[in-house]
């Protein structure tokens, strides 16, 4: 009795599991496309993952992604990540060659030998500083003794918050920081957690469009040309695959060339991508257009230097790394055209 | 549960909270009819029943058996006792960044993150169960000349599985509330997944969705396992 019971059940469960593989891995599918002229095309094509967050800082990976669906060129596939720690470990591990990324994070990876180039720029600006309310607070100095959140200590908003407080005359404990993740933010400042938060869109718009923040400055106002998120490639990927480095940065080039003329069309293509709501991508794109830029993404030695001096000021970096081990600035195109994007096409895919 | 819907309902009207970050119930209804039509809740529940389903079984088929070995072998569990213990205090996050070096994003670091939660907690449940026999269970079985594989089957494993199935009833919801925290590096699909995707992506309605779902997952699987109680062979642990 005892022995058929057990068996019965250890089979039952074997079986159940047996079940959910194959509901998982859908073999059928893979059969059914393996024999399509399609999927052959494809395999024959150049495929690169590209890691990105949805954030509004790396809105040009999704567009890219669009872009190179249909194009005959090298096939860019966005992977959603949900935070840099997650993005920095598939990089160390291997597993992930390209990515947009913290630009001082990119340095420590460097620092830390772990063999990347930034080899061109996502955006331009794109942060907020965003203040509770019902506070009356017009400048960082109104701030002290208060809360205040940043994504990461590693993060770009920290060095210029700190360079910010520097050029105020604000002593370093004279405000109180802690670290949130970002999708965080924005209910800890209605609740009352926090005073003000210093982030990249679109989780400063969520607290205006809630009416719970009130924008304070925008990245552009207090550091124009503000940069926190780089386009980092692994070097085995330059060295083995230097055509595909290529295509990717003019495909990030001419995407964001494409949005800035397209900012509507821009927040609807890539809200799918981020899952987020269109109306909140659209506020970033639109209010003001400049809250973020897509133009001008070559990395100067004199905009890495800066963030450099700063994260090695703070600690972020424990010792110099040389701007011109960072960056790599040979496949960035001379011209740049806006990408081919067809609305209808990604209409009808979204649908 | 109707009163904590009624409660959640008159919150939410009353606007307590601003309705972007504190979702009604209707919002929830709608975001659940988007996730079903779309398909991605069906594949959601699918990736994550498969994972949890397979780490489990995996931790349950190596955790057995370890258990079994620790309970009669006196000096193994010694030697080995302490080490389990050591690892079964570990929060499976704390893994993470091995499981992404070893096995990558996908399923395999996510069962592999169920399996660590759930392993330790088998192992040390048999071994207490094993070593929780009265001896004259055994000297009984010397008596009728039981040994090896048959003391095995007709006294060891009756005598412990009432506790075994306990264990992994308890394990079964560990590795369920795991889920959640292993699927944060699972690429693109899974409950666990959807509900950091949510909150990256700013929709609470949805993140409830998968709140309720993983919920009520978790209650079929353990009216599942208290079924298995029911098995002549084990319901005299339950009726001592």
């Amino acid at each position: 009795m005892f022995r058929s019971s057990t068996a019965r059940f250890v089979l039952m469960a074997l079986a159940f599991i047996s079940v959910l593989t194959v509901l998982r891995f859908k073999p059928w599918q893979r059969f059914a496309t393996g024999n399509t002229a399609v999927t052959n095309s494809t395999k024959s094509r150049e495929q690169l993952g590209v890691g990105f967050l949805p954030v509004t800082c790396h809105l040009t990976c999704p567009v890219t992604d669009y872009a190179t669906r249909t194009s005959t060129a090298t096939r860019f596939e966005s992977q959603r990540f949900t935070d840099f720690p997650t993005v920095v470990e598939s990089i160390k591990s291997g597993r992930l060659q390209a990515t947009f990324l913290l630009a001082p994070l990119a340095m420590k990876l460097r620092e830390q030998g772990v063999p990347v180039k930034i080899v061109y720029l996502g955006h331009r600006d794109g942060s907020t500083v965003m203040v509770r309310q019902d506070l009356a607070a017009e400048s960082l100095r109104d701030l002290r003794g208060k809360v205040f959140a940043i994504p990461s200590r590693a993060s770009n908003q920290n060095l210029v918050i700190h360079k910010l407080m520097e050029d105020q005359g604000i002593r370093e404990d004279e405000i109180r920081f802690v670290e949130l993740p970002p999708p965080d933010m924005p209910g800890a400042l209605a609740a009352k957690a926090i005073d003000a938060y210093f982030v990249g869109e679109p989780h400063a718009a969520k607290a205006e469009l809630d009416g719970t923040g009130r924008v304070l400055h925008h990245a552009k106002d207090i550091w124009p040309g503000f940069i926190s998120c780089v386009l980092v490639v692994h070097e085995d990927l330059i060295r083995d695959r230097p055509e595909v480095v290529r295509d990717l940065v003019r495909g990030i080039a001419e995407s964001g060339e494409w949005a800035e003329q397209h900012r509507l069309d821009a927040a609807k293509l890539s809200a799918p991508y981020f899952r987020q709501n269109e109306r909140v991508v659209r506020h970033v794109l639109t209010q003001p257009p400049d809250r973020v830029s897509y133009r001008m993404l070559t990395p100067t030695d004199e905009d890495l230097q800066q963030i450099h001096d700063m994260a090695l000021k703070i600690g972020i970096l424990e010792r110099p790394v040389p701007i011109a081990e960072v960056v790599d600035r040979q496949f960035i195109p001379q011209e740049i055209k806006p990408a081919n994007i067809d609305m209808q096409a990604a209409k009808d895919a979204n649908n | 549960m109707f009163l904590i819907v009624v409660l959640w309902g008159v919150l939410s009207a009353l606007t307590v909270f601003p309705s972007s970050l504190f979702p009604s119930p209707l919002d929830v209804v709608r975001g659940f009819l988007e996730e079903i039509q779309s398909g991605r809740l069906l594949d959601d529940i699918i990736a994550s029943l498969f994972r949890v389903c397979t780490g489990f079984a995996i931790a349950a088929g190596a955790g057995v058996p370890l258990g079994l070995v620790l309970g009669h072998r006196a000096r193994f569990r010694q030697a080995l006792l302490p080490l389990v213990n050591f690892f079964r205090s570990l929060s499976p996050l704390a893994w993470i960044p091995f499981a992404i070096l070893w096995f990558g994003i996908g399923d395999l670091p996510a069962i592999f993150l169920i399996f660590m939660a759930s392993f330790f907690p088998i192992v040390l449940a048999t071994t207490a169960a094993v070593a929780s026999i009265p001896t004259i269970y055994f000297r009984v079985a010397e008596d009728y000349g039981l040994g090896g594989s048959q003391l095995l089957r007709e006294v060891t494993l009756p005598a412990i599985l009432p506790q075994v199935i306990t264990a992994l009833r308890v394990t079964a919801g560990l590795a369920w509330v795991v889920v959640v925290a292993a699927e944060m590096i699972a690429g693109r699909d899974g409950l666990g997944f959807a509900i950091w995707d949510a909150r990256n992506g700013l929709r609470m309605d949805l993140l409830v969705v998968g709140m309720i779902v993983i919920g009520a997952i978790g209650v079929v699987v353990d009216r599942l396992l208290v079924r298995l109680m029911l098995l002549p062979s084990v319901r005299w642990g339950y009726e001592r």
